[in-house]
């Protein structure tokens, strides 16, 4: 299938662009366009490989994928557009594809496209080639082409688009070298290759011709900063976005055109436009594409039968989240674990040994331990869990299977204003809200975004627990479980009153749509699922690590400022703990213990158990221990045989998928230990209730607000979701306390 | 004349008029589902709602309550 490929090449006059080789530093940039699943990332990722670079595009936080590298020589620069199956400029992610091609004016695309899937992919094609930019085509799933026995004439593709077209199978690597070659040649010819505005019939034509005269005529200026058919036939659209950056009425010269077409054809000049492009596409693909006679059902049809059948469907899609879940913190915990003992023990005594030796000051020491490196230590106790979310929801998108799941569960998730692709983000909160918040970004839509993650963090995470287990045990001993339970109820029957309230209050009034391809199962390729991974991973440890780094340093100064502070009450945490007491009175725990325990637990929530720990029962953390210090060498074995020992805890944790585990609560009170005694004094059941519930709902932890930051670009989410969570906290725990003093529980 | 949404498990439709408006318009347009096209529902989520639906040869899902905005007469 290379040979018409090679064939070409030789065609080419030799030295047909003296300019590019006389500055071969000069990259040629490459924009990557083509429908969501079509194999763009797949393609990319074989290509560039590790050379990847991932951000965001400019003021959005829609992903942006770039590689630099050489290839026989000249350098190529790749920037993945965001998938899409149009230009039109209603989504976040085709204004970011649109923008681009049309400011940016890369030197050609490279347009992906699903040959199993001609007629679709082929619309968005002749999109990009209303562009006037240089385009190559990749066939790409061309194995399953000839798997199905289809045939393709891409001869015909070829000759009918103006275009040159590569079959290409990017899970095989196959053909990628014949592309690259495709689109060097390309770059070479550009001015040879310049596509034509595809033939939309003679009354487009006419149109087009007519507006482009008057651009010609009045708007010469904006013909420089355009390419001028597309220009043309956008304000003949009447699209939004281009009137309002050509600063141009809907009327005026071009709506005339316009309206004339659409008086004589009876339908406005966008859907008129989109069935000339259908009606092109799919004469295009009628032409080329021959598939055999009978058709057999594929493998598609075939698991969906069982995956989506109307008994099986749900009990399967439970199985499969439920495995998801155990996967996703079974096999993270192990590593979370060796992170956390490897940051407690080795660093923090290497640093007390590099500090001494210097003779550092007693309070530096303090610092980069309990600051600095415990803040290191809390960072990386979240990347196993992050890696694993990220493989499996990763995993869950490439196979197709993620599209199902959302179909199964539309209606219940609809039904409180969500997304049927909101449960599994809601599920993951359950273990931890922060890779809850990381997988919001299976949503397309930004409404259904916005309001997943602002529901999420309702759901009790596993930080949470420890506080529920040490306060239900002391108070609520033979119904420890059931008042645990009830706290995991409330937090998802408040999510779904929310739902309604955000549903009709801040979301009013935007549509939302549930139009969603269900894509054929493929299996995705480990190296591409690896690679992505990895990205994400990376991603989160420097950006969010960066932040928490930074707060758990300004708390080790809350808690140890002013200088010489040696009663926690005094220290600023302690005062603000004092300052804030009489806000949680009516509540039932009006003291600065509980208001500080509070205030720290904003970081982690599990942490309030810690500072409640230090503040009833101090000295306990600084127990003296007789077992000799470990020396450097016996401190590096026991990281790798910790590591060694991770590897074989997530194993097992596979096997025996029922072994309970979770992120935290590992650690538990021995009865009648000082801090028990202290928090039976301080609180009464009913009070302990109430702060149960306000820990279960006020503010989520700073990580999920950097993770929110992260995914949303901007504070505003959080800082919605920070006010309604507190206020709800706040009046929540007041209505069980006060309810309950009244019906005489106070005692 | 029925809307898309009454069409049963396996039946066939060609669209005859779309009533949305706006972003779902343009979406379902830039997604195949255009006035003289064949559809056919393929199968019914397990909780009643959404549906999948055949266009263009390849799988689409969309709620009923879309699925009511797009007439179709149907094929037999």
């Amino acid at each position: 299938m290379s040979v018409s490929a090679q064939a070409r090449n030789t065609e080419e006059p030799a030295g047909s662009a003296p300019d590019l080789k006389v500055v071969p530093s000069r990259p040629i940039v490459v924009a990557v366009a083509g429908n969501p699943n079509a194999g763009k990332s797949t393609l990319i990722n074989a290509i560039a490989g590790s050379r990847l670079h991932v951000g965001n595009w400019p003021g959005v936080t829609v992903e942006k994928k770039e590689a630099g590298f050489v290839f026989e020589g000249r350098p190529v620069r790749l920037v993945d557009l965001p998938g899409t199956y149009s230009l039109s400029p209603y989504s976040q992610e085709e204004i970011v594809a649109r923008d681009y091609l049309v400011s940016a004016r890369p030197d050609l695309i490279l347009n992906v496209v699903d040959a199993t899937n001609l007629e679709r992919n082929l619309y968005l094609s002749v999109q990009l080639l209303e562009l006037g930019i240089p385009l190559v085509m990749a066939l790409n799933i061309f194995d399953e082409v000839e798997a199905k026995g289809y045939r393709i004439d891409m001869l015909t593709i070829e000759k009918q688009l103006g275009v040159r077209v590569v079959p290409t199978a990017a899970t095989r690597k196959s053909g990628l070298d014949d592309l690259m070659r495709e689109i060097l040649a390309t770059a070479d010819n550009a001015g040879a290759r310049i596509p034509r505005m595809p033939d939309y019939g003679p009354e487009t034509g006419a149109a087009l011709e007519s507006a482009l005269e008057v651009l010609r005529e009045i708007h010469p200026a904006l013909l420089a900063r355009y390419p001028e058919q597309w220009l043309s036939l956008k304000l003949l659209e009447r699209d939004p976005d281009v009137l309002k950056a050509t600063n141009l009425p809907p009327q005026g010269r071009f709506g005339e055109i316009s309206a004339e077409v659409e008086r004589a054809k009876g339908a406005d000049m966008e859907t008129l436009m989109a069935e000339s492009r259908y009606r092109l596409v799919a004469g295009l693909t009628r032409e080329v594409l021959k598939t055999p006679d009978v058709r057999k059902a594929d493998i598609t049809e075939k698991i969906d039968r069982i995956v989506l059948n109307r008994f099986l469907g749900i009990p399967i899609f439970l199985a499969a989240m439920w495995l998801m879940f155990k996967l996703t913190f079974d096999v993270s915990s192990p590593f979370a674990d060796w992170m956390d003992a490897m940051t407690a023990g080795p660093f923090q005594r290497w640093s007390a040994a590099i500090l001494g030796a210097v003779g550092a000051p007693d309070w530096t020491l303090s610092l980069v331990n309990d600051g600095i490196i415990a803040g290191v230590g809390f960072v990386l106790v979240f990347v196993p869990v992050i890696f694993a979310m990220m493989f499996f929801i990763t995993f869950l998108e490439g196979s197709g299977y993620m599209a199902r799941a959302a179909f199964v569960m539309d209606r219940a998730m609809h039904a409180i204003g969500l997304h049927g692709k909101s449960f599994i983000p809601m599920l993951l909160s359950f273990g931890c809200n922060v890779p809850g918040i990381y997988a919001t970004r299976t949503l397309e839509n930004p409404r259904d975004k916005a309001l997943t993650a602002l529901l999420l963090p309702m759901m009790s995470c596993g930080a949470r627990l420890p506080v529920y287990v040490l306060f239900a045990g002391i108070f609520f001993a033979e119904h420890s479980g059931t008042v645990i339970w009830s706290l995991y109820v409330m937090g998802i029957a408040l999510a779904m009153v929310m739902g309604m309230v955000f549903k009709r209050t801040l979301f009013r009034g935007e549509a939302p749509m549930f139009i969603m391809e269900l894509p054929p199962y493929r299996m995705p390729s480990m190296r591409s699922l690896c690679l992505h991974t990895w990205e994400k991973g990376k991603h989160f440890l420097i950006k969010a690590g960066t932040y928490i780094l930074a707060v758990s340093v300004f708390v080790w100064f809350l808690l140890n400022l002013p200088w010489g502070v040696t009663h926690k009450q005094d220290s600023y945490l302690g005062r603000t703990g004092q300052a804030t007491a009489p806000v949680f009175a009516p509540l039932g725990f009006g003291n600065w213990e509980a208001a500080s325990s509070l205030l720290t637990g904003v970081i982690a929530k599990e942490i309030v158990v810690g500072t409640m720990g230090e503040i009833y029962a101090p000295g306990r953390a600084e127990e003296a221990s007789d077992e000799p210090v470990p020396s450097l060498s016996e401190d590096l074995a026991g990281i790798a045989v910790g590591f060694g020992e991770a590897i074989r805890g997530a194993a097992h944790n596979v096997v025996s998928t029922f072994g309970v585990s979770s992120l935290a609560a590992q650690d538990e009170e021995p009865a009648n230990s000082p801090l028990k005694t202290a928090v039976g004094g301080a609180f009464s059941p009913l009070s302990a209730y109430a702060f149960m519930a306000f820990v279960l709902l006020y503010m989520p932890c700073v990580v999920v607000a950097i993770a929110m930051r992260q995914e949303f670009g901007g504070w505003k989410w959080f800082g919605v979701a920070f006010a309604y969570q507190t206020a709800l906290a706040w009046g929540v725990a007041l209505l069980i306390y006060q309810a309950g003093s009244l019906l005489g529980l106070g005692g | 004349m029925s809307d898309l949404a009454r069409l049963k498990t396996g039946e066939k439709g060609r669209i005859t008029a779309i009533g949305a408006l706006g972003p779902m318009k343009r979406r379902l347009m830039d997604m195949g589902v255009l006035v003289g096209e064949t559809v056919q529902v393929v199968k019914v989520a397990p909780l009643g709602d959404p549906i999948e639906i055949r266009v263009k040869s390849y799988s689409l899902s969309l709620r009923k309550q879309e699925a009511t905005q797009i007439a179709v007469e149907i094929l037999k």
